[in-house]
């Protein structure tokens, strides 16, 4: 209701502002008039849009580069004539004169151009395929903003995404209510696989290797995949470098509260001399100590990482192949606090108002810590079958190394040692454009094998996943129509010895016989979905999905105890599919001059959800009790909305605001989930100027100030005290605000940016944090961060 | 062209499946034991001045979960002095494992400490030292008065760098923690 009464006001606006006598003249004067003039840019052949197109108004200073859509616009234009010129990388341009005299929409056609079919694959590479599900990205400065925090720290900037967290140096990102096995990563177009059950285990990807971070909301299993019931996150890097020349860039980093510092720098080339070659090189080192919260410091929080990455490519005409390998290396403190024991330890930790041991400012980590190591290779190849039409080939392997050092015992070896190796490979045919038809056809497979050493937590298993999908979009005018089928076939098989399972019999004879549970899995994931342009400013987008998910090892034989939460955790080996049917609506209305916004709403439907059901009866054991948590299936529903608009208030002073609100209930037992996020309210006020300073040495600057409001969660399960050690904390308000400039020093740019979390330094918990039983979250802190772009 | 590139394709394909495959891996788990997996606990009481040597012992030989641990109480007599000596052991190895001697080793981060449930008439006062001058637990003294009945609960706590004048029986992380029935007589 709101949303219309705003798109009412809005178009009241533009009416308003075609004056009552439009001076007609051939030369566009200065005065500012009001006509709005937009449109559409797209490639001749496919019909998709083109992202970034130039449209210039010839002998005006207007420019705009068009967006996600393919949309352009100009405000606020006199009548009169003008020369459009759209022009494009890899396309012909084309220019138009027109009189204009009132709002006008023209869209373009662009042809490939023939002179310049090299730079077509980087065209391919920038188009988005347009879903009809609600999808946000950051890039550019707004995630440069991000640096020096984690990749899902960094996603907190996106609508309905929050975090899970474990300390402040473990957080995994939640869309929507839902994380971990619920939420896939694809980093560089390959399914991040790691040991991704566990919530203390963050995505292994350095977060400088991004240029661009996508997350789609809701139930994407169609292309990415079954387990994508909650939604993907694609970490997506530069491509390579298609224009001859060699650059480099340097960032910089320094946050306060944890004197972390941070340098990541990349080198890029494409030989002058060797034009179908192209290199990249990129490595990042990161040093943090313990975190401060207002009034003391978290013992054992540091952490330090080494990544580097090395990429290159060969590409020609026709065909173009490339290379890619990554390395993420981190050492991690386990909060000293949350090394716990039994169910009396922790309820001591909830007395205390301080965590134990005291500590002070270190960059030393002790026990315990995990030592994670993850290597990604990636071969990628595609041949081009037609204008617009390609085979694609991908093979990938991944081994992730997880090493949990305990505070006991030898600590000259790690307690527990996961080693997970994935190969996987997918083909895909992208047909050409038949009936206004554009889509693609893929294979893919995958393998897995996991081992570990030590205390046994998650067996010995390997599985063999084969998937084969179907995906169309039509589109004709003011319609985008998308559909798409998926099979998938899962085989897992299980290796652990009865001592390890829940039929142990403490005779030794027995209990040491090695068992091979094996599992098989197979069913469709669907998608069906629309867009209505109403015109270049509101689109309406309409997406049912259904995705499925096998459960994961974990969730079927983990026995023991998982420590931090002081809990003995049951798998169920008896568990079967999980089920999402996914309903979502957005509405957007956007390139207004001064009214801008988003809404989106959805509800999930969750068949046999497998969630972690706590069990009144306590284990025994010799260290005392422990909570007790058996893994379990319900119908349970997830939906929510998710708001952000924004208001031009003057000039150069933009209002925004955002909000996200997610209800989690469980059908069969009749009330809500547990460990669902709060609801979240922020506003924020920007001033940006683009130019300061002599000539302009300062440009882009801009100061925002933004409050955060996280009220205390009141939608939570009944007898909460006997699932959980404490109610959910008290909500909180965090004010934040953000400074940015990038000098030019004749050539040289550098931007420069300043960031400020929790100004008024509140000392406040969060429900998410699995830490927050024993303390604070972080105080005030504040990153500044460097970016030098260099060009030889 | 096309007729020959797809067919490619799938055999690009085909052949990283197969390869994927053939790397599967038949790794058995090494039945490794758990490390320092404390399965038993027993109190070891010696009366002064002559009489019965009594024992109580919590014994969880398969580990945490599985088999429910058995617990054998103690029957005291009354007015009277017990040396007490406490053992943790690892008796799922064979031969069993004497943990006690860690902690004895580690005695400036460990401490037992000993709760009497009230209506339980007797008293326990530390007979051991670290290396600190602060008290172990590993040896005791239990000192009854009148027939009573009741539980004692011995807790073994792990306190690195946190063990100190003020340090309780609620600091630090719990390495055990079990309760024998006692009675009196």
């Amino acid at each position: 209701m709101l949303l219309l009464l705003c798109v009412r006001l809005a178009m009241a606006d533009t009416f308003a502002q075609n004056g009552p006598v439009p001076v007609l003249s051939d030369a566009p004067s200065n005065e500012d008039c009001g006509i709005t003039l937009s449109g559409k840019v797209t490639d001749h052949e496919d019909r998709s849009p083109l992202i970034g197109a130039t449209v210039v108004l010839e002998g005006t200073p207007h420019t705009s580069i068009t967006d996600a859509n393919g949309h352009y616009h100009f405000h606020d234009l006199c009548p009169g004539t003008y020369r459009l010129v759209v022009s494009y990388i890899g396309y012909t341009p084309e220019r138009l004169a027109k009189l204009v005299r009132s709002p006008e929409v023209i869209n373009f056609r662009l042809h490939p151009d023939a002179l310049q079919l090299h730079s077509v694959e980087i065209k391919v590479a920038r188009q988005r395929e347009q879903l009809t599900q609600a999808t946000s990205q950051l890039s550019g400065q707004d995630l440069r903003q991000t640096h020096g925090q984690s990749l899902a720290q960094s996603l907190e900037r996106i609508t309905g995404i929050t975090t899970i967290q474990t300390g402040p140096s473990i957080a995994k990102p939640v869309i929507h209510g839902m994380h971990s096995n619920r939420v896939l990563v694809m980093n560089n177009g390959v399914r991040h696989e790691a040991q991704q059950w566990g919530s203390e285990h963050a995505p292994e990807i350095d977060p400088f290797v991004a240029s661009e971070l996508t997350v789609v909301k809701g139930a994407a299993g169609v292309r990415y995949g079954a387990d994508a019931i909650g939604g993907v996150i694609l970490v997506q890097p530069k491509p390579l470098r298609d224009s001859a020349g060699t650059s480099a860039e340097l960032n910089l980093v320094g946050v306060s509260h944890n004197r972390q510092g941070a340098v990541s720098g990349m080198a890029e080339s494409n030989p002058a001399g060797i034009p179908s070659l192209s290199w990249r090189l990129q490595g990042t080192l990161r040093k943090a100590g313990n975190s401060k919260t207002p009034d003391y410091y978290l013992a054992n929080t540091g952490y330090q990482e080494q990544n580097f990455s090395a990429a290159a490519g060969w590409t020609r005409e026709k065909y173009g192949v490339d290379a890619y390998f990554s390395r993420f290396d981190t050492k991690v403190g386990v909060f000293s606090a949350s090394h716990v024991g039994n169910l009396t330890d922790i309820r001591n930790a909830l007395q205390r108002e301080r965590p134990e041991p005291e500590a002070d400012f270190t960059y030393a980590i002790g026990v315990p810590y995990q030592n994670v190591t993850h290597d990604l290779l990636r071969l990628h190849g595609f041949y081009r079958t037609g204008p617009a039409s390609r085979l694609l080939f991908t093979y990938a392997r991944q081994y992730n190394q997880r090493e949990e050092f305990d505070a006991h015992g030898d600590q000259s070896r790690p307690g527990l040692r996961f080693e997970i190796t994935t190969h996987s490979s997918e083909a895909l045919w992208e047909h050409p454009l038949i009936w206004n038809l554009k889509g693609s056809i893929g294979a893919t497979y995958q393998y897995q094998f996991n081992r570990y050493e030590g205390r046994f937590f998650v067996p010995f298993f390997q599985s063999h996943t084969g998937g084969l999908f179907w995906i169309e979009h039509w589109e004709k005018g003011k319609w985008h129509v998308e559909a798409g089928l998926r099979y998938d076939y899962r085989y897992l098989q299980a290796k652990l010895y009865r001592k390890d399972t829940p039929q142990r019999t403490g005779q030794s004879a027995l209990d040491n016989e090695l068992l091979t549970p094996t599992h098989r899995f197979q069913n469709l994931s669907g998608t069906l979905g629309a867009i209505y342009h109403f015109g270049p400013h509101l689109d309406l987008s309409l997406n049912a999905s259904t995705a499925w998910r096998s459960p994961t090892t974990s969730e079927l034989y983990s026995n023991g105890i998982h420590h931090g939460t002081g809990t003995y955790e049951y798998g169920n080996a008896a568990l079967g599919v999980e089920r999402a049917y996914n309903f979502m609506a957005t509405l957007a209305y956007v390139q207004n001059k001064r009214l801008n916004g988003e809404i989106s709403v959805y509800h999930n439907y969750l068949d046999n959800y497998i969630y972690q059901e706590p069990d009144t009866v306590p284990t025994l054991t010799i260290r005392g009790a422990f909570l007790t948590a058996r893994q379990k299936q319900t119908n349970a529903t997830f939906s929510g909305v998710d708001v952000s608009a924004s208001y031009q208030l003057a000039d150069r002073l933009l209002f925004a605001t955002k909000a996200s609100l997610v209800r989690a209930y469980n059908r069969t037992a009749n009330e809500y989930l547990i460990w669902i996020p709060s609801d979240r309210y922020e506003n924020s006020l920007r001033y940006s100027v683009d130019r300061l300073g002599a000539q302009g040495v300062f440009a882009q600057n801009f100061i925002s100030v933004s409050g955060l409001a996280v009220p205390r969660q009141r939608h939570i399960p009944d007898h909460y005290l006997a699932r959980d050690y404490a109610m959910p904390p008290v909500g909180y308000f965090l004010l934040n605000a953000e400074a940015g400039t990038t000098l030019h020093f004749g050539q040289q740019q550098i931007e420069v940016g300043l960031i400020g979390r929790n100004l008024l330094n509140t000392a406040y918990r969060d429900y998410l944090n699995r830490f927050r039983y024993y303390a604070d979250e972080i105080g005030r802190s504040i990153t500044l961060r460097v970016s030098i772009p260099l060009n030889f | 062209m096309k007729l020959f590139l797809k067919p490619s394709l799938a055999l690009l394909f085909a052949a990283s499946v197969f390869m994927a495959s053939s790397c599967s891996n038949d790794e058995d788990p090494a039945p490794t034991n758990e490390e320092e997996l404390i399965t038993t606990l027993q109190l070891t009481m010696v009366p002064q001045g002559g009489g019965t040597t009594v024992t109580a012992t919590y014994r969880d030989l398969d580990g945490d979960g599985g088999q429910a641990p058995a617990v054998t109480g103690a029957q005291l007599a009354a007015n009277k002095t017990y040396a007490v000596t406490v053992q943790v052991l690892d008796e799922s190895k064979t031969p069993a494992e004497d943990i006690t001697e860690e902690v004895e080793e580690e005695g400036d981060e460990h401490q037992f400490f000993y709760v009497v449930s009230s209506g339980l008439n007797l008293s326990v006062a530390y007979n051991d030292t670290d290396s600190n001058n602060r008290p172990v637990g590993i040896h005791t003294r239990i000192t009854t008065t009148t027939a009573s009945a009741g539980n004692l609960q011995v807790v073994l706590k792990h306190q690195p760098n946190l063990k100190s004048a003020t340090s309780t029986i609620n600091t630090g992380e719990t390495d055990a923690e079990v309760t024998f029935p006692v009675t009196i007589q």
